[in-house]
């Protein structure tokens, strides 16, 4: 686990436990969030995390900052709507594979192209666990699931791919299994100005027997290890298709790719002004102004 | 004649839509009262289309059944309009590019004047003929001609003189036409009123309100609201176009959990996508605002016609109980009015309010002289920033009222997790691994009915939730919801104008209901509903409401909206 100061863990502890199995690599995502949010200093007022539904939905629970518990799929919308009205929180949206790469991967290429500030963490483990264990889209082609005893004939998803396809600005990928590295990814992610994605090998130890820590293990190496340049995306593009041509032999974890780009608050016209919330509402003069456009 | 109706036919591409609005403004300057609609079909160019301006000395309830004057810009609009053309209309077109013999010999005033010629000689501009005919209007109905330029000035004004000469010398084209005399007495007062539409004076409220967030995904007859909002964008409000309604409705979710007042909007169809997120709002009690604008259904349906269909499914859409508010305005007026007062509600009782348009009511613009603007305040309900009490901060605090103190993010000591789970009063979880336990049921049921006791509070404190009856001595009325209102109620002035005695029960809120209330108004009268349905939807409301069961009903589902003289036509066959 990501190491935090007693103290610090206090502050940002509501004592509600999630619903976790023990051993499950969530427990190390919360670390590393609550690492990252620690080493930043970030004021637990500030911090809004926004999950949806399935094992990962756990994740604001044990925290004592503010959260949403939002729908399956639906948390990057609701995450980026709360971005857009108050863009002094920092936003940490927390899904899992099903949610965010299944029946919501809509909202994370709008959201990636929209480069709303958000920091967006997938504890991915290749299965649905929380429904007790069907197949997932980033399950590997012939997983024997609950869904698919015959074995899966679909192909996994490659999120990274999309994410970078769709216009992230950072992108990177951790394990459960190193969780230092975990929590860095994830605090550059939410030092970023822009949409991150951290993908997370997040193991689901009591529905997956396949994708185990050791598995991962045997795979994974640091991007930051191996001479990758993080600021080519073509090179990220190509880094993400190695698992699949290494048939997952080779698994890259780390950062793919991040650039600078203007966010989608530091673009609109209206956040000019300051955060949503803060606007005072309109006048009777200035509606009566308006109304005269229609006399 | 109290009022005339003006009706421009062509193609889609043939300018029909910025004429008849050009016609309201003009008219509207001379402080005619105005009432129009529009026919289209979901096509950019070709087709048929039609734009129906109806001018009048007094207060016009609809759009008015019956041609008194129509433009006919192509063959078409001939043929397709002709069966609506009162005795004595005038028929204005271009005899060099339409025939009217099948007008022949039916009394009809025919003016044949050459508008491409005159539009080509004033501006080298074919598009202008539909100008020229309306100079023609002008002067059928008795409009100063310097409206016009008055009107046109506001419009290209920076464009330079040049367009405002060639529109004034096309527009005169039209008028002096030989032959082209004053045949209505319409009588302006002077009174310059707004001419707006029903999303416009919606969306007008919403921003009165303090809505600062709209998000939507493009589809008719919501999506002028969307584009109210992009266009005053720099009147400090965002307004967002999303990937799917899916988005649209759990961002505003998001903006309001935030702290901003949010709306999201659409029709049946992207409705049906929203559904989840209804519930949503629902469960964690964030305030929400939603206007589904309907139109003919099921399924994309006839995409740019009206319909009153979608009310039992607004009212019921979303798995579980929970309390909401389905309101319907009836008129362009009260779209401003029920916009401005949704947030408050809203915020008041933390429950989503769902504002039931049509695409009638979104479309037709209507003169209005006050709006209401005076009328908005605003109320944020138990919306706090400090935890008065020791420890977390109780959000779903159990209340007498079932209405808990609300928090947003930024406030220290007010942190707390909004789960769609259900949740104890600090917002913790009672399922996963608490389900089934005693302590977890009983938070359950105190949750549960904490939240739907907040329809009695809303029934004790407010004094909207009960019908609107006209004429209370009657010996019949006409019961109605929403948009087809004003129409009834230019009814019941036909059918009393012809001796009869009717009044009218209209609804603008339908849930919640204050069932006593509404069962004493009804109970003992002769009641005939009068609905944008087939299946008298607002009956069956009544019916479970009250127990009262209405026979006699006026239903109309073929996506054209009601006209008092459509109405009066059908009760007087009902009650003979």
């Amino acid at each position: 686990m990501a190491e935090v100061s007693t103290a610090a863990k206090q502050v940002l502890t509501s004592g509600v436990k999630p619903i976790w199995c023990p051993g499950c690599g969530d427990y190390s995502v919360q670390a590393g969030i609550m690492k990252a949010l620690t080493d930043l200093g970030i004021e637990r007022e500030n911090v809004l995390i926004v999950s949806g539904i399935g094992c990962s939905s756990s994740m604001p629970h044990p925290f004592s900052t503010f959260g949403v518990h939002s729908l399956h799929g639906r948390l990057l919308p609701v995450a980026a709507g709360a971005k857009l009205a108050n863009d002094e929180l920092t936003v940490i949206g927390a899904g899992g594979d099903g949610d965010g790469y299944g029946i919501g991967v809509g909202h994370l290429v709008h959201n990636a192209r929209r480069n709303v500030d958000i920091t967006y963490v997938v504890m991915n483990n290749e299965i649905y666990g929380l429904t007790t264990g069907q197949t997932s889209p980033t399950s590997l082609f012939g997983a024997k699931t609950k869904s698919t005893p015959f074995g899966s004939i679909e192909n996994p998803e490659n999120p990274i791919g999309i994410a970078l396809a769709a216009g992230a600005t950072y992108v990177a990928r951790a394990f459960s299994g190193d969780p230092m590295h975990m929590a860095q990814m994830i605090k550059m992610g939410i030092q970023h100005k822009g949409f991150s994605i951290i993908d997370v090998f997040s193991p689901c130890v009591t529905f997956n027997h396949t994708n185990t820590y050791d598995w991962f293990r045997q795979r994974v190496y640091k991007l930051e290890q191996a001479g990758h340049d993080a600021t080519s995306i073509s090179a990220a593009m190509a880094k993400s298709l190695e698992t699949e041509a290494t048939n997952w032999e080779k698994i890259p974890i780390g950062l793919f790719y991040r650039v600078e780009k203007p966010t989608y608050s530091a673009l609109d016209m209206t956040l000019q002004k300051g955060p949503l919330v803060k606007q005072p509402f309109p006048t009777k003069q200035q509606v009566m102004d308006i109304l005269e456009e229609y006399k | 004649m109290a009022s005339v109706s003006v009706r421009i036919a062509g193609a889609h591409g043939d300018g029909v839509e910025s004429s008849g609005a050009l016609l309201i403004k003009v008219a509207a300057r001379t402080g005619m009262h105005v009432f129009a609609y529009r026919g289209y079909g979901s096509i950019i160019r070709g087709g048929h289309c039609w734009y129906q301006v109806r001018l009048g000395s007094s207060e016009l309830k609809s759009y008015g059944e019956g041609i008194d004057i129509l433009i006919a810009l192509n063959q078409e609009s001939i043929s397709n309009q002709k069966s609506r053309l009162r005795d004595n209309a005038v028929v204005i077109y271009d005899p060099s590019k339409i025939k009217v013999e099948e007008l022949d010999g039916k009394g009809y005033r025919l003016v044949p004047i050459p508008l491409l010629d005159i539009a080509i000689a004033a501006s080298g501009d074919p598009i202008m003929r539909n100008t020229v005919a309306l100079g023609a209007v002008l002067k059928l109905i008795g409009i100063n001609i310097e409206a016009f330029r008055e009107v046109i000035k506001g419009q290209f004004g920076r464009k330079g003189d040049v367009v405002v000469e060639q529109n004034m010398k096309a527009v005169s084209g039209g008028y002096d036409h030989q032959g082209v005399q004053t045949l209505y007495s319409i009588e302006g007062d002077g009174k310059k009123r707004y001419a707006l539409d029903g999303n416009t004076a919606l969306s007008i409220g919403a921003y009165a309100a303090g809505c600062k967030f709209y998000a939507a995904y493009p589809m008719t007859p919501a999506s002028t609201i969307l584009h109210w909002f992009a266009s005053h964008e720099d009147k400090g409000v965002m307004p967002k176009q999303v990937e799917d309604e899916l988005a649209a409705i759990n961002m505003a979710i998001g903006a309001s959990s935030a702290g901003v007042r949010a709306m999201c909007g659409t029709s049946g169809g992207g409705f049906s996508l929203m559904v989840e997120g209804l519930g949503l709002a629902a469960m964690i009690e964030t305030p929400l605002v939603v206007v589904e604008s309907q139109r003919s259904g099921p399924s994309t349906g006839v995409t740019t016609k009206t319909e009153q269909g979608d009310i039992l499914f607004a009212m019921h859409a979303s798995q579980g109980e929970f309390p909401r508010i389905v309101v319907a305005p009836r008129s362009v007026k009260e779209s401003f009015k029920v916009a401005a007062e949704a947030f408050n509600l809203s915020d008041r009782y933390q429950v989503p309010v769902i504002i039931m348009m049509d695409l009638y009511l979104s479309e037709h613009v209507e003169t209005v002289e006050v709006l209401g603007v005076d009328g908005v305040s605003v109320d944020r309900g138990k919306l706090v920033t400090e935890n008065k009490e020791e420890g977390r901060f109780k959000r779903y605090l159990v209340t007498e009222d079932g209405v808990s103190p609300r928090s947003v993010p930024g406030h220290k000591g007010m942190e707390f997790v909004a789960g769609s789970d259900e949740h104890n009063e600090l917002g913790d979880l009672v399922t996963d691994m608490y389900a089934g336990l005693d302590w977890a049921i009983e938070v359950r049921k105190q949750m549960h009915s904490k939240r739907m006791r907040k329809i009695d509070t809303m029934l004790k404190n407010e004094t909207v939730f009960v019908p609107e009856i006209f004429n209370e001595t009657a010996d019949h009325f006409l019961v109605t919801f929403g948009s087809t209102t004003e129409a009834a109620m230019e009814a019941v002035g036909i059918l009393n104008s012809q001796g009869m005695n009717f009044g009218l029960v209209s609804f603008s809120y339908l849930m919640p209901l204050d069932k006593e209330k509404t069962r004493k108004m009804l109970e003992g009268k002769k009641l005939i509903n009068v609905e944008g349905n087939y299946t008298g939807q607002l009956a069956q409301v009544i019916r479970m409401n009250t127990g009262i069961d209405i026979t006699q009903s006026i239903l109309k589902y073929d996506g054209e909206a009601f006209t008092g003289e459509l109405i009066a036509k059908e009760v007087v066959t009902l009650v003979k």
